[in-house]
């Protein structure tokens, strides 16, 4: 399959749950909110598109890391001549693990998205338990993070002068998930968070 | 029979565990569909990116070794190109007397016109500047080396760079003097010797062989017609 091709099955879902978390979403669910009745509150909107956001950027790091396993065996994925090639800045040694443990950056994605996803997975199955703000504050505090991750990845990208769409579909997924935490955690102990 | 469930038990751990398998079960198909080799310079792993200018007995320009590898090579193929680095120094005596030994490689496993019959063994040398007393060095003192220039003006280890032992070299010298190729290859001393697959992974280095000759290996692990 076409890597760019490939990239959609992580670039939609990502987008969908960035736009289901964005306050204007409502308008997105309007139309299925009869048959999914959790869609129609903002609680569970938010809840749904922080979701499928997670899953999206675990399973986009997933491929991020299969692609570094991939190229380091000597193979290619998504190599090209333009400034979208994901394999020079994945395949890079010098780049593509983090500075303090060697870490690939694939692999600190997709724990990173499958904590967050833990958070917001436990938090949405009992919204009113007493750990859900502490897991909301949680969610926000990592992903905050993630910007300063973000920024020196794009900063080696733009050393390399390439960019990794894969990356940037990680990257976000990041910058949703830290809208819908921090949408949830405002919304918490408010009347809304028990709106039927 | 009826059932009993506990409504009031924790969701984090269903959630956890759920959550838990999804990383396990991605973990998985990723060991079972590839095997990661690592970037390094030691036996078994991926050279590294060798960068910087080179002059190649013309002129200055960029230098690539990957342009080098062929990810289809497989074990055994005679048709593979295969790669000598050696990290050295202008100034270091020892680089000095061993550019004869070099120079005879060099030429002994380039092509067959010297009886050679297995693959071709292509050699570069990546330059230094060590940060010893006395070991200044330049482009002008790596040509004069290189190519065995008399009376240059140029000193070499403290004798004229022409009258280094050995004839001149052919292959293409990377100017180094900056180290960055040398600390991010992890050389601890000069000269050092790295002799790498034509699919880029090191097939053996000198700093893993303490008395063993370059020679001697490469007439053991390159291919041959004849073995």
């Amino acid at each position: 399959m076409d890597p760019n091709l490939q990239l959609m099955l992580y670039l939609i879902p990502t987008i969908v749950g960035l736009l289901l978390v964005l306050p204007f979403g409502r308008s997105l669910v309007t139309p299925f909110a009869e048959s999914y009745p959790s869609l129609g509150t903002e609680r569970g909107r938010v809840f749904f598109g922080l979701i499928l956001t997670c899953i999206a950027g675990a399973a986009v790091s997933f491929q991020t890391l299969w692609i570094s396993s991939k190229i380091s065996e000597g193979g290619n994925f998504c190599s090209a001549d333009t400034v979208f090639s994901c394999d020079d800045v994945i395949g890079n040694a010098e780049y593509n693990v983090d500075p303090i443990f060697g870490l690939p950056w694939g692999g600190i994605g997709a724990a990173t998205f499958c904590i967050l996803l833990y958070l917001v997975y436990s938090s949405s199955k009992e919204p009113n338990a007493s750990w859900v703000p502490l897991h909301l504050r949680l969610g926000v505090l990592i992903t905050f993070s993630g910007f300063f991750v973000i920024a020196l990845l794009v900063y080696y990208e733009f050393q390399m002068e390439k960019i990794c769409q894969y990356c940037t579909t990680a990257h976000l997924a990041n910058i949703g998930a830290f809208i819908g935490f921090l949408r949830l955690m405002r919304m918490d102990d408010t009347k809304e968070w028990n709106d039927a | 029979m009826k059932h009993m469930y506990d409504e009031e038990a924790d969701v984090r751990t269903t959630a956890l565990i759920r959550v838990m398998a999804l990383f396990f079960v991605g973990i998985m198909i990723i060991a079972a569909t590839t095997s990661p080799i690592a970037t390094g310079t030691k036996e078994g792993e991926r050279a590294p990116a060798l960068e910087g200018k080179f002059y190649n007995g013309s002129g200055w320009s960029d230098f690539n070794l990957e342009s080098y590898w062929d990810p289809t090579w497989e074990e055994g193929d005679i048709t593979g190109q295969w790669v000598v680095v050696e990290f050295m120094d202008t100034d270091c005596p020892y680089c000095v007397q061993s550019a004869e030994e070099i120079a005879i490689n060099a030429n002994d496993f380039a092509n067959s016109d010297n009886g050679w019959d297995g693959a071709t063994v292509n050699f570069i040398a990546s330059v230094a500047e060590l940060n010893i007393q006395g070991h200044d060095s330049s482009r002008a003192e790596m040509i004069a080396f290189r190519n065995k220039i008399a009376d240059s003006g140029e000193s070499c280890a403290g004798s004229d760079c022409g009258s280094r032992p050995g004839a001149a070299h052919n292959f293409p010298y990377i100017d180094d003097l900056d180290l960055d190729n040398m600390q991010k290859w992890k050389v601890s001393g000069t000269p050092s010797y790295y002799l790498i697959q034509p699919d880029g992974i090191i097939a053996w280095s000198s700093a893993e062989h303490q008395g063993e000759e370059l020679r001697d290996a490469i007439l053991s692990l390159v291919p041959r017609e004849s073995a």
